[in-house]
């Protein structure tokens, strides 16, 4: 499947943003505009992005992009 | 980049703002979301501003409070206080309400009981429907209903209430900011006030110049059951005000015959206010029609089943509305019933007398408008026409479209296929079936062409020139006789013989051979017109007679077939 890497989804969701993508630690509060409220946004993106749903325990959990990228290989490893 | 339009959002649970679901809105308003739950602060503040308030009903009565059977009344008053007051402080600024009642419940455990919820919606509905009444600036939206095509399920999610306090999917979210959408630009624009009905097609089955009254689909079951219900839907209207006129490439006999005769029409003259029923193209006729009624265009919806004439409209008129049409007739009424432009927040006595106060006004003007757009628009639709020689396996389409054609057909003989064939394979005669296709589809074999030598090889007579009305006002015709004319100067032949027979139906075909280069027998000179004369003896009955020189003619429109393939030979 070739979906785009969830640092350019990131980069959609917050477009004037300023951070650097090929930060490993990146994660909700890294910059201003990602708030929590923003982040929820953006998890719905994602959903719609890899077609997964996040359970109500992994909305609350998933707040990096790291533990975001596990919880989607985690999805696809099962549905494979 | 947001309009200067603003709008204050609140709202009983949370909304997710500067979610990508609100972008429909916000592309045209400004939006301001305010503190999460202060709805009471954001009616009673902001009278400046539209505000749209979102009531989940769920979100305002607690659990407890429904185990013990509460009045409606009472669970609603603080909710209907707050709206009255801010009706009253703002009485220039739109107040849109949009409310959800609906819970998950069992149809099957609510067999004999009412559900509570439904209930306190309607209560709910029927009072912010006595208000709309009495405040033109309260627009009611329910989402009940609003949310009942693309489903409960796709538009809530109660992992998103548990997560962030809110309701809504974003497809629910999605699907109320558009509604807001149409509702505030529909309630600060005029509605629609005329409808541009095409006929053949659009309001019946068939076309009735080709297999008359009895032969169209109307009223009965299946398709023509649709059409009456579509035309059921179109009347429902008028009665908000919308002006009904026809536009139709028709023989205008022939259409009011319908209207009169037809047992299953819905629609009755009266109801029609304006027409053009003649063979021009449909952006004058619109445009003739709107100036009449003295409407700007931008009050005009057009329908038509046709794909080419939406085109031309969309092209030429575009501020005049034309919807897209469902391939399926049956899903024509739910277009014309979710048709949002033509709704009237407000039915006025004035709306219903419309028709009648338009009706007298006097003397429409008959304007003509010129076909030069048309042209322009013909050049890019990629005609390409092809000629296909009478066979074994063309000649029952030849001798169909003998039978059936009855508007463009200069003589009207019937042929049969024996006759087809023995006529085709005469040595001398050049026949030929037109196939066209264009950008809007393959259009099948819909044109015929015989021309008949004479003994003496000098001269030919068109025995048969027919074009199916499926592909009228394409000019298809000129191509044909371009055809005809390089085949037979090809054989030497000299001059073109051809007669019009008038039958009552065939008015569109009179005006063809004068305008593509035919002279009327009695205008040629005396010695030519002898022998012409004694070359078609034979051939003609009592119609009209022309004749070409086929060294001189020049066919018009050929500039619109440069994807055509090659000339028959």
């Amino acid at each position: 499947m070739l979906e785009p890497p969830l640092t350019s989804l990131l980069r959609r969701h917050f477009p004037t943003a300023k951070f650097d993508e090929n930060d490993s630690t990146l994660a909700a509060g890294s910059f201003p505009e990602w708030d929590s409220l923003s982040h929820f946004s953006f998890l719905l993106s994602v959903e719609e992005t890899y077609g997964v749903r996040f359970g109500l325990g992994e909305i609350s959990e998933l707040k990096s992009l790291a533990a975001i990228r596990q919880a989607l290989d985690g999805k696809a490893g099962r549905d494979a | 980049m947001p309009a200067g339009v603003q709008l204050r959002i609140t709202a009983t649970s949370f909304l997710l703002p500067g979610d990508a679901a609100w972008d429909e809105l916000a592309r045209t308003h400004t939006l301001d979301f305010g503190t999460f739950g202060d709805w009471p602060g954001a009616l009673l503040s902001s009278s400046g501003t539209a505000l749209l308030w979102v009531v989940v009903l769920e979100d305002l009565v607690t659990p407890e409070a429904v185990e013990g059977s509460p009045e409606f009344a009472e669970l609603l008053h603080p909710l209907l206080t707050v709206l009255k007051k801010r009706l009253e402080n703002a009485p220039e600024a739109h107040t849109a309400v949009a409310w959800l009642a609906w819970r998950p419940d069992s149809p099957i455990r609510s067999v004999r009981t009412q559900r509570f919820w439904k209930r306190l919606g309607e209560a709910l509905a029927t009072s912010l429907r006595q208000m709309a009444a009495l405040h033109p600036s309260l627009l009611l939206l329910d989402l009940d209903e609003l949310f009942a095509r693309p489903g409960m399920d796709a538009c809530l999610d109660p992992r998103n209430w548990y997560a962030v306090r809110c309701r809504f999917s974003r497809r629910g979210i999605a699907e109320t900011a558009r509604a807001t959408a149409a509702l505030l630009s529909r309630a600060a624009a005029a509605p629609r006030k005329l409808m541009v009905l095409d006929c053949d097609n659009t309001l019946w089955g068939g076309i009735v110049g080709e297999v008359g009254l009895a032969g169209l689909a109307l009223g009965q079951d299946g398709v023509g059951r649709a059409f009456s219900d579509f035309q059921r839907s179109i009347l429902r209207l008028t009665h908000e005000g919308l002006l009904l006129s026809l536009c139709s490439k028709n023989n205008e006999v022939d259409v009011w015959k319908v209207f009169d005769e037809h047992p299953s029409m819905v629609l009755r003259r009266s109801d029609i206010i304006a027409w053009r029923i003649n063979w021009r193209n449909k952006a004058d006729n619109v445009m003739e029609l709107a100036h009449d009624l003295d409407l700007g265009l931008d009050a005009v919806v057009f329908v038509d089943d046709n794909p080419l004439e939406r085109e031309q409209m969309r092209r030429y008129l575009p501020q005049v509305l034309t919807p897209e049409m469902p391939v399926e007739v049956f899903a024509w009424p739910w277009l014309i019933d979710a048709l949002n432009d033509a709704a009237t927040f407000q039915v006025t006595t004035e709306d219903r007398r419309k028709t009648e106060q338009y009706r007298s006004r006097s003397g429409f003007l008959a304007q003509r408008g010129s076909a030069r757009d048309e042209i322009e628009f013909l050049r890019t639709i990629e005609l390409q026409p092809d000629a296909v020689s009478i066979s074994a396996g063309t000649v029952s389409r030849a001798a169909q479209l003998c039978a059936k054609t009855n508007q463009f057909n200069l003589r009207t003989i019937r042929h049969t296929e024996g006759a087809l064939l023995e006529l085709a394979s005469r040595p001398g005669t050049c026949a030929f079936l037109m196939q066209l296709s264009d950008r809007f589809g393959d259009h099948g074999l819909t044109g015929l062409a015989i021309a008949v030598s004479s003994e003496s090889q000098k001269s030919a007579f068109l025995d048969t020139f027919l074009l199916s009305c499926r592909v009228l006002g394409r000019h298809a015709e000129a191509w044909m006789l371009q055809t005809l004319v390089t085949s037979l100067r090809a054989k030497g032949v000299e001059w073109l013989i051809a007669e019009f027979r008038e039958t009552g139906r065939n008015s569109v075909a009179r005006d063809f051979l004068a305008g593509h280069g035919f002279v009327r027998l009695c205008d040629i000179p005396e010695k030519p017109r002898q022998l012409l004369c004694r070359e078609a003896k034979g051939f003609w009955a009592a119609g009209e007679a022309f004749a070409a020189r086929l060294d001189s003619i020049v066919v018009p429109y050929m500039e619109l077939f440069h994807y055509a393939r090659t000339a028959a030979d």
